[in-house]
């Protein structure tokens, strides 16, 4: 299947300074893709050359296997770094510039998306009156104005409360089944790992690693156990694997190669040593500490 | 074309500067050739001596000499659209809404080319001021009857041509220095002492060149007030000079906006 969007040796400096360096990757279809990386990683710089607003020094960019034109910027949902309005304009005048610059959706949906956002009762009210979780929702609600099959997305949950937070994660995901492609980039892990199905992750303008997230998250198999004899059951698994002890509260943390992990073929081992185990665990690396993994 | 008419339209229409510089400037014309007429021209009409001069030549205030005094007289508050002209462009930097044009689907080419109907459109609508100032005004002093000619009308059209050219001037500025009030400071300053200035200095010192600074060439469109110039030859010459300013001006305002679209397609956002 061909890619909604591919990277190929994106380098961009500002000056002296480097913003990115040789950046390649490609975006498939269906996937919500999280470009991922600390601040000053080049997370937005690279958003922004994709929508034609910064130019690359080198390199190129595919959208559906063409290079990067307006007609089809026009059919992307885009919030690219702020909430970018004309503040002496309402709400639902704002998304009518919107409406009329991209040609995507109608009155009726400029209704249907500030009601999506729940921002339908401020509609009327000037941009410049609004607060920043509004401000942002308006931005939302231009990039969903519509129903692009592809949103770009740069940091969606700034200034939201943990309930708009929460609404924007569903909203995510319920584009995802409805077979939208999002590109989301965000420096809150959490969230990331809640919606993402593939990432990029960068640091000072460098590609670290790219795929699915959970090709990324299990660079091996960490399994937890514990006995009612810590000691014992370390001597048994030490020849497995790197091991560590958390001593508050008794678990064993055994580290193997990705995809080796076998938890009947474990338990089978303790009890025919006559160990008997209490906690079993094959465990999910969290995102997070993934992400300081590669980015420290 | 249509399309961008439109978003721009969207954008000035609920602009509540936009409306303020209107309604000021539909009282500036009609109140200060109303100034002119009744300080300046009738004043001097009442001269023992002057009067006498006045009377050979035709009233400004008549039909067709009406047009083109309107026209010098409004053409001197270029620089009330020239605010709202920066203000719009600068704006759309400190917003950032330059930037989401271009996100939502147009092309830089398309931005500007928005901006320029920006600013036809403000001229548009101050030639529409001037034009009713200027219909008024004859009508007035003359009666209906002499008000359907086409007789100096030609002034409508280098109007608006001035104004245009100046209010790009005013544009290029803004794109450049994006701050609105730099922009309008460095305007106003430009636009009065400095080129003012140059142009004398140019006069005495560089021959002709005084004639060609970037306001002077349109200024030299609507030719001085017909009553201060004595001099019959003078007066067509005066006359003969705007038909070459018509060229040049047009050039300028070619190159001002070549200079304009250049910036705006090599520049990041």
């Amino acid at each position: 299947m061909q890619p909604v969007l591919s990277l190929s040796g994106i380098t961009k400096f500002y000056g002296p300074v480097r913003a990115l360096r040789d950046v390649s990757f490609e975006v498939p279809e269906g996937s919500v893709f999280g470009v991922l990386g600390p601040n000053g990683s080049g997370k937005t710089t690279l958003l922004s050359i994709i929508l034609d607003v910064l130019k690359a020094n080198n390199g190129q960019f595919l959208w559906f296997g063409q290079p990067g034109s307006p007609a089809q910027r026009k059919k992307i949902g885009s919030l690219l770094e702020t909430p970018n309005f004309y503040h002496y304009l309402s709400g639902i005048d704002n998304l009518k510039v919107t409406q009329s610059i991209s040609g995507r959706g109608n009155g009726q949906d400029i209704e249907n998306v500030l009601q999506k956002v729940k921002l339908h009762e401020r509609r009327k009210s000037r941009f410049k009156t609004y607060s920043l979780g509004m401000k942002q929702r308006l931005a939302i609600a231009a990039a969903l104005l519509g129903d692009p099959k592809v949103l770009v997305l740069d940091e969606p949950t700034n200034g939201l409360d943990p309930v708009g937070i929460a609404e924007i994660r569903e909203l995510i995901t319920e584009l995802r089944h409805s077979g939208h492609t999002i590109i989301i980039a965000s420096h809150l892990l959490d969230e990331v790992e809640k919606v993402c199905t593939h990432v990029a992750i960068l640091k000072t303008g460098e590609l670290l690693t790219t795929g699915e997230v959970n090709d990324i998250l299990q660079d091996e198999d960490v399994v937890e156990l514990s006995a009612a004899d810590p000691e014992t059951l370390a001597r048994l698994l030490t020849p497995l694997g790197k091991l560590e002890l958390n001593r508050e509260t008794n678990i064993l943390s055994l580290s193997v190669p990705k995809g080796s992990a076998r938890l009947e073929e474990l338990n089978r081992l303790c009890f025919s040593n006559d160990i008997t185990l209490n906690h079993l665990l094959l465990k999910k690396k969290r995102l997070e500490t993934r992400f300081f993994e590669l980015t420290n | 074309m249509l399309h961008l008419l439109k978003t721009e339209w969207l954008k000035i229409k609920k602009y509540p500067a936009f409306w303020w510089m209107l309604i000021i400037v539909a009282l500036s014309y009609p109140g200060m050739n109303y100034a002119i007429y009744a300080n300046g021209y009738r004043d001097q009409l009442n001269d023992k001596n002057m009067g006498m001069l006045l009377r050979l030549l035709p009233n400004p205030f008549q039909f067709p000499d009406v047009w083109q005094t309107v026209a010098f007289v409004s053409s001197l508050f270029v620089f009330l659209p020239a605010i709202v002209v920066i203000m719009f462009i600068t704006n759309e930097y400190s917003y950032k809404t330059h930037r989401q044009n271009i996100i939502d689907g147009w092309s830089r080419k398309d931005f500007m080319l928005g901006k320029l109907l920006n600013v036809a459109i403000i001229t548009a609508v101050i030639t529409a001021l001037y034009a009713l100032t200027a219909f008024m005004i004859g009508v007035l002093n003359a009666g209906f009857a002499n008000a359907f000619s086409f007789a100096g009308t030609k002034y409508i059209g280098l109007f608006f041509l001035q104004q245009f050219s100046q209010l790009s001037i005013a544009f290029l500025i803004a794109l450049l220095v994006r701050k609105a009030f730099i922009a309008l400071g460095i305007f106003l300053f430009y636009y009065f002492p400095l080129e003012p200035l140059l142009v004398q200095l140019a006069k005495k010192y560089a021959f002709g060149i005084g004639t060609y600074f970037p306001l002077e060439v349109s200024d030299r469109l609507i030719p001085y007030l017909r009553w201060f110039i004595r001099d019959e030859a003078e007066w067509n010459a005066l006359l003969q000079q705007s038909n070459m300013h018509v060229i040049y001006t047009i050039i300028l305002v070619g190159a001002t906006w070549g200079v304009c679209f250049y910036i705006n397609k090599k520049r990041d956002l």
